[in-house]
């Protein structure tokens, strides 16, 4: 067989009146009428076809039927009262992943692209959401977590995340984090800093502040924090 | 009432609700078992199982999915699960338990026609259990390709190579039918050594 009768007869139950694009219908109808291989390969097929929808399914009589419905009724019966029906799959959470994880890689890669590209920027923090999907395996510490829990949800999401290597500058936040031991301070963008000051108590505000000051003094963080905390 | 409506309240337990969609797809269920098991006991069984599971699972349906493919993705499993055990435990099927329905022909055209239809019966049994899927799918149920691709899995276009690839199997395995029969008519000494299965 020709590879152009190999690749047309691929569509060929599907000649004349079936689910056929028009361009592969076009190349078919000029090969057909040039090639008795293709033609009778369609007569063959067309034929099997028909003995299939023909074969009749052996209809097995109404009394079938009642005994099907009535031995379906006491199995459903049964189950329905032994609680067999599962619960809902949670559609929600089944899509998390799905939901979270698509903007959250665009965004790590956009990230790792600017970073790459532009190391001297300083600031360069991953949004929230790939923080806290990105990394899964460092998790906050059990004190961390507690206290922001009762945090605003900005921080909540802000757990510490894994950076890669070649984020420059922005690794400064990481290891803050990982140095401070249990006290683990959010790692928000600078920018979302106000907003986060804005949600806390005056004394979980105070306490924060000090913690940065703190930090500043280690040498560990940068100061751009020193003009906030002392504003 | 819709599928969709039916299967609302389905979800929400209602059992009558339920048993009408039973009702509404038991042929098409039960007839894809008879075809993909060639044994209508079974093929019974294997109908009811299909609903159970559709029962039990109602509430993780989706209504933005067809409930009817749903209903057919089940059925093809249950099937498939069912080949698969009697393969492992070698059960001998027997196509002339298939029920044939005669349309009111003479008793000689009935005899060709029977003969017709058993060597199709025979022929569909051979085909591996996913071409018998699709077959039966496209031509008997009348899916789309788009369709067959819910039930089965894998993309439209898989479906139609799929397909096109099972008549050509079907009509190679049609045409050995016929020349064991042949084989069998002029010598039945050589036919009794003529392995049929
Ligand atoms: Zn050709």
């Amino acid at each position: 067989m020709k590879w152009q009768c190999a690749l047309l007869q691929r569509w060929l139950p599907e000649y004349p009146e079936g689910d056929l694009p028009a361009f592969w219908k076009g190349r078919l109808k000029a090969h057909l009428d040039r090639c008795p291989a293709c033609r009778a390969e369609q007569a063959a097929l067309r034929e099997v076809v028909e003995a299939i929808a023909s074969a009749p399914k052996g209809d097995p009589g109404p009394e079938f039927w009642t005994d099907f419905s009535r031995e379906m009724h006491l199995k459903l019966v049964r189950a329905a009262q032994a609680g067999q029906m599962a619960p809902a799959r949670s559609v929600w959470w089944g899509r998390i992943p799905y939901l979270v994880g698509a903007p959250a890689l665009a965004a790590l890669l956009l990230w790792v692209a600017v970073g790459y590209l532009n190391p001297e920027r300083p600031g360069l923090t991953p949004p929230p959401q790939v923080a806290k999907s990105a990394a899964p395996a460092v998790t906050a510490p059990p004190a961390a977590i507690a206290k922001q829990e009762s945090a605003t949800p900005a921080r909540k999401l802000a757990a510490a995340p894994q950076a890669p290597a070649e984020l420059g500058e922005s690794q400064n936040f990481v290891n803050v984090a990982r140095n401070s031991g249990d006290e683990a301070f959010p790692e928000e963008d600078l920018d979302d800093l106000d907003s986060t000051l804005a949600g806390m108590t005056t004394q979980e505000r105070e306490a924060f502040l000090k913690k940065l000051s703190q930090h500043e003094k280690d040498g560990s963080c940068l100061t751009r924090y020193s003009a906030i905390s002392s504003a | 009432m819709t599928d969709a409506q039916l299967v609302a309240q389905a979800q929400n337990g209602d059992l009558p609700a339920f048993e009408e969609l039973v009702k509404k797809y038991q042929r098409e269920i039960y007839g894809l078992a008879c075809r993909m098991v060639s044994d209508p006991e079974e093929a019974k069984d294997l109908a009811q199982q299909a609903f159970m599971q559709a029962f039990i699972h109602i509430r993780s349906f989706r209504q933005d999915a067809q409930f009817r493919t749903w209903l057919f993705r089940i059925a093809i499993n249950q099937c498939y699960n069912f080949l698969k055990n009697r393969k492992k435990f070698g059960d001998p099927v027997n196509c002339d338990e298939v029920v044939l329905v005669g349309e009111g022909d003479s008793p000689e055209e009935e005899l060709v026609t029977q003969d017709e239809r058993r060597r199709v019966y025979a022929a569909l049994e051979k085909l591996p259990p996913k071409q018998q899927a699709v077959l039966t799918l496209k031509v008997e149920q009348g899916l789309s390709y788009q369709e067959i691709s819910e039930v089965l899995g894998g993309t439209p276009g898989a479906a139609r190579v799929n397909y096109c690839q099972a008549l050509k199997t079907l009509k190679k395995n049609m045409k050995s039918e016929e020349e064991d029969e042949v084989a069998m008519r002029t010598s039945p000494a050589v036919a009794t050594r003529v392995p049929r299965g």
